[in-house]
This record gives C-alpha cells, sequence and structure tokens, in this order.
C-alpha cells in the first residue's frame, strides 16, 4: 500500500522534482531491453524513464508541438534527414563519445547522417521473406514468394502491412528503382501486387506467431519477426530477395532541446560499448553495427541467417532513401487500392 | 392492423443472431486465447494463466495500470461534478434561448471526432509546456475530465428530466431553504443518475486511447498506450490477457450502471 502511495505521489509530481539525475528515452514500443535500462541505471544511478511511440509520424509530431520533455529519440533512417532539417534533433560533440569509434565502417557513412554527426546506432535489419520450408524447398531468396507465390504457398501468406516496405519490394521486383514516378513501373508494380493479393491469407504485423503456429507457410515481414519464428518452429527461414530489399536503421538522436543533455551523453556512449549494444540485439533480436557486439550477444544471434546476409546477397540490399511527396502520393493511391481490395 | 413491428420482418433472427456474432466473436476469441498456454492466436495448448502472471509481473504493466486507475478515478470524478452541475442548469431552469445550442457545448466530445481534439489539445499543451515547463499529469487529467463531461452528463440529465419538481415545491413549501430542499431531496433522488453517470465516465477514461496518445507527457503511457505500443513486434497472449482484464472491469461497471438506472418495479 506505501508503496503505491508513494508511486502515486511520483506519478501526480512529475516534472516537479528534478534532483535526481535523469534521462526521458522517446522509443518504439516493445523495443528497448529491460536490462539494457537496469545495467545502465545501476552503472551511472541516472533515472531513465522511457515512454513508447507507434510510429515515426506520432514521435515527429510530439516532439514538433514542443515542450515534450524528452531528451532521445529514436527515428528510422528516412526520418533522420527530416528531423535534422526541422533542426529537432542536434549536431553530436563527439569528443564526449569515445565509444564512436566501434561503430561498424559500413554503418559510419551512411547516406542519411554522413560521418555519424547527428544519431548512433540502435539497432537495424532486412525487410524480406519468411517460409516455412516443410511445405516449399524451391529458392526463397526471391520476393516472387509473395508476389508471384508458387501453389504450395498460395493463401497461406501473411503480408506485413508497412506501405513503404512493401511497395519497395514490388519495385525492386520489376525492375524499378526506389522512390521512382515512372508511371509505367507504378502501374507493373500496382497490377503485380493486385494480382498476388487474393493468395495472401491475411496482411497484419503478427507473423511471428502465425508462422511459429503453422498458421501460415510464408510471410512478408522483417528478419527479426522470422527469426523468432525459426526459435519456436525450426523450418522456418529468411530469404533475402535477389531483385532487391530494403534495409532499414533506427538510429538513436540528441533532441535540441533536451535538457539532460550530459545524461544523454552518457547513454549514447553506453550504448556504443559491444557488451551494451548486444543487450539491445538479444532483446529485440536485430542486428545493432556496433564492431565487437556479437562476441556477447546470445549463441542463437551470433551466426543467424536472419542477421548475417549472405555474401553473394548483400548487394541487392537497398537503404531506402526519404521519398519526395510526390511519389509516396502514388505510393499511396497503389497502397489504399491494394487495402481495399 | 397491426403496428409495424421490427421484429416480424423476414430474417430478423437471423441478422440479429449474425450481429450478435459479429460483434462478440473476436472479443470471445481474445478471451479465450489469453488462457492459452501457448505463445499462439490459433493453436490451443491447455488451460493457463501464465499470461496473466507475467503481465502482473511486468513493471510496465504495473505502472500503467496504476496511471490509468489514477486519472480514470480524478477524471470520472471532476468530470460528474461539472456534469451534475450543467443538468441541473440546464433543465432545472426550464426551457431558454440558446439551451439547444448549450446541449450541443456540452455534448462537443461525442461529436468531434477524437483525433482532432487529439492535435489541437497537442498544440496547445504543447505552447504551455514550452512556456511553464510543467510535465505533470495534470495534462491528461485536464483532457480526460474534458471529454468524459457529457458521459456523465447525459444519465444525470435523464434523470433530472423525469423526476417531480413538485416535490422540490414541496420541501419548499415546508419552510426547507434552497440549499437544504437541494441536498435533502434532489441530490438523494439525483443520486443513481450520477452514479450512473460516474461509471460511464470511468470507463470513458479507461478506454480512451487517441487523445492520451497525444497528450501523454514522457513517461506517462497508461494501459491502453502502452498496449498500442507493443503491437508493432507481435501480438502477444500478454496483451491479451490485459485486454481481458480491462473488459472484466469495463464489464463490471457496465453491469452496476445499468443496474443503477433500471427502473424500479
Amino acid at each position: 500500500m506505501l508503496k503505491t502511495l508513494t508511486a502515486l505521489a511520483a506519478l501526480l509530481a512529475t516534472g516537479a522534482t528534478a534532483q535526481e539525475r535523469q534521462l526521458q528515452l522517446y522509443n518504439w514500443g516493445d523495443y528497448t531491453s529491460p536490462d539494457l535500462i537496469a545495467k545502465f541505471e545501476a552503472e551511472t544511478g541516472i533515472d531513465v524513464t522511457l515512454t513508447d511511440y507507434d510510429s515515426n509520424d506520432t514521435a515527429l509530431a510530439k516532439v514538433q508541438a514542443g515542450g515534450h520533455g524528452f531528451d532521445l529519440v529514436v527515428p528510422s533512417a528516412n526520418y533522420v534527414p527530416i528531423w535534422r532539417e526541422l533542426g529537432l534533433i542536434q549536431e553530436l560533440d563527439l569528443s564526449r563519445l569515445p565509444n564512436h569509434a566501434n561503430i561498424a565502417p559500413e554503418w559510419r557513412d551512411v547516406d542519411w547522417d554522413p560521418g555519424r554527426l547527428f544519431t548512433v546506432p540502435w539497432q537495424w535489419g532486412s525487410t524480406g521473406v519468411a517460409v516455412n520450408t516443410s511445405a516449399y524447398s524451391g529458392d526463397i531468396n526471391t520476393s516472387d514468394i509473395f508476389l508471384s507465390p508458387p501453389p504450395e504457398l498460395v493463401g497461406k501468406i501473411n503480408v506485413v502491412p508497412e506501405m513503404n516496405d512493401i511497395i519497395s519490394l514490388a519495385i525492386f521486383n520489376v525492375g524499378g528503382e526506389p522512390c521512382t514516378e515512372d508511371l509505367d513501373v507504378l502501374r507493373q508494380v500496382r497490377d503485380l501486387l493486385m494480382a498476388a493479393k487474393p493468395s495472401w491469407l491475411s496482411m497484419d504485423y503478427d507473423s511471428e506467431a502465425k508462422l511459429s503456429a503453422n498458421d501460415i507457410m510464408a510471410a512478408a515481414t522483417w528478419n527479426g519477426p522470422s527469426m523468432r519464428a525459426r526459435l519456436n518452429n525450426p523450418p522456418v527461414r529468411f530469404g533475402y530477395p535477389q531483385e532487391g530489399f530494403p534495409l532499414w536503421m533506427d538510429s538513436v538522436a540528441l533532441l535540441s532541446d533536451a535538457r539532460n543533455v550530459d545524461e544523454a551523453y552518457e547513454f549514447l556512449d553506453f550504448i556504443m560499448a559491444p557488451e551494451n549494444a548486444a543487450l539491445i540485439s538479444n532483446y529485440a533480436r536485430y542486428a545493432n553495427g556496433i564492431t565487437g557486439s556479437e562476441q556477447y550477444m546470445d549463441e542463437v544471434m551470433r551466426d543467424a541467417p536472419e542477421i548475417v546476409i549472405p555474401e553473394e546477397l548483400r548487394g541487392a540490399g537497398v537503404f531506402l532513401p526519404t521519398c519526395p511527396a510526390s511519389a509516396v502520393d502514388l505510393y499511396s493511391r497503389i497502397w489504399t487500392e491494394l487495402q481495399g481490395s | 392492423m397491426r403496428a409495424f413491428d421490427a421484429r416480424r420482418l423476414p430474417g430478423f433472427t437471423t441478422v440479429a443472431a449474425l450481429a450478435f456474432v459479429f460483434l462478440y466473436l473476436p472479443i470471445a476469441t481474445v478471451v479465450v486465447f489469453s488462457f492459452n498456454a501457448l505463445p499462439s492466436m490459433s493453436a490451443w495448448g491447455g488451460f493457463s494463466l501464465q499470461w496473466y502472471r507475467e503481465a502482473w509481473a511486468n513493471e510496465a504493466v504495473q505502472e500503467a495500470t496504476v496511471r490509468s486507475l489514477v486519472i480514470a478515478t480524478v477524471a470520472s470524478l471532476a468530470s460528474t461534478a461539472l456534469a451534475t452541475l450543467a443538468a441541473l442548469a440546464t433543465v432545472r431552469q426550464g426551457r431558454f434561448r440558446g439551451r439547444t445550442l448549450v446541449y450541443g457545448v456540452i455534448n462537443q466530445p461525442l461529436v468531434v471526432p477524437e483525433i482532432v481534439t487529439g492535435v489541437a489539445l497537442l498544440i496547445v499543451f504543447g505552447w504551455v509546456r514550452s512556456n511553464t515547463g510543467y510535465q505533470g499529469l495534470g495534462y491528461l487529467l485536464l483532457a480526460h475530465t474534458a471529454f468524459c463531461i457529457p458521459f456523465a452528463y447525459l444519465p444525470i440529465r435523464a434523470r433530472l428530466e423525469t423526476m417531480d419538481p413538485t416535490l422540490e415545491s414541496a420541501a419548499s413549501d415546508l419552510y426547507a431553504s434552497p440549499m437544504q430542499a437541494f441536498r435533502r431531496v434532489t441530490l438523494p433522488l439525483l443520486g443513481p443518475g450520477i452514479a450512473a453517470g460516474l461509471m460511464l465516465a470511468f470507463v470513458t477514461s479507461l478506454d480512451d486511447v487517441i487523445i492520451t496518445e497525444f497528450v501523454k507527457s514522457a513517461g506517462q503511457d497508461t494501459l491502453p498506450t502502452w498496449m498500442l505500443g507493443q503491437f508493432r513486434r507481435t501480438l502477444t497472449p500478454e496483451v491479451n490477457a490485459i485486454a481481458t482484464a480491462i473488459l472484466a472491469l469495463t464489464l463490471v461497471l457496465l453491469t452496476a450502471f445499468f443496474l443503477t438506472t433500471r427502473k424500479r418495479a
């Protein structure tokens, strides 16, 4: 009872008392390892408050409105330039981040943040296909798995309802470029998706449970759910479409109006230490972009085929740039038609 | 000639049965699978309370639950007090110019889409936050109180409209002061309406997602917004367990609402 009362008092007083060192982390839901936070709090004495968001747009809208009280936010790669152009995130003082040197070379000079002056890696992954190989034994490194499905998989496919990921996979499938506004290409994309949709069972986020339970035999999804499904159901494999597949990365940025700047720097440096980055990966089952973190990861993660992209398919991975509004508008129209059909 | 009766239309029973199936089957699925021993939404692996235990032990769930209950309690008490005053003012006054307009203004949260209110509050509170630095629970309490008012107001007004005004006149004739008449006659008669309004407001606050998502400050996830954050990765049976618990609480309160507003025999 006393504990509840104290919690109540603390609730009402939020923001009023600030002698204790604190940090406000604003991150995707179900994405932050509780072990990571506990370790950071124990080592630094900083009290971390975690708040969830469910989309890049929600996070952007709340921070733009001002007075949000957050210190760190974790936008996706294609949103980082937007945050920067709006002046919502600040350039990092690299002299305060000795662990910055741990960022793996391929994640240092990225298009959305050359030299990593604004963001540090959180997690990255791929969008591809997951296939239960007991139902289909052909080549799975192709987006035809859900766009022109083999007969064995028809009616047993779930597609994640993420417009950018799915439209991009279809654009790559017909040989188009990311952010294309070529109407001929987009007409093919539209026809391909509309023709494929009757072979899908569902369009939702829950591929992991459905693959685990053999409710579906294939999915267009991220590598994380695919791996977690394999741990429950061994024949599930992740395919990297050779026609091209989206890569994504969420990175941590320091907000321009952060109030706990010192604490934020401590946290940023902390998560770039390999043993701590591994905690992030162990929780959500995605790779993190920090050199040397592999050795601290759970054994099932270390050489997981969902984490380590095969050499010959690496070139097919594409970071989706921030598409112009005119392109997004075209994609939205295809997407609306697809979802409504 | 018999009067028109929807129950005599052809296919009435079938349509009614289908409507109930569509309404309740998804909810029943959530409830059933919250007791599943397997982490699956389709395969049944036996009865288990595992997900309830996990949800109960989850610190984020505990904090969100306490926060949801605090907000719902404060918001329902405040909105019911305001709604009672509003009902007395609008009904006891008799007809007056602009009464329909006043009804409309009071019931505004019922007609304005939540997303509009959410965005509007985000902008206004963002401005207040920037200028005062206050990050406490006050914003959520204010917002919830505001949109709960019509839910408390409607049952109270309905009760007031069917109350016999001559009882108050009788009290006055017997030398009761206006305050005495209110406390000894009006308020006790209004009691069931107030109780019903309170419960309806409580449930409305407890269930809210959209406005809360926009208004919450750092670290202020309520149970529904926390659940929303979980959906991106996978639907866990833990979320089913929480949903079932919220549903149970809502049902208890709505049953109480029904019992208090039911016509006495």
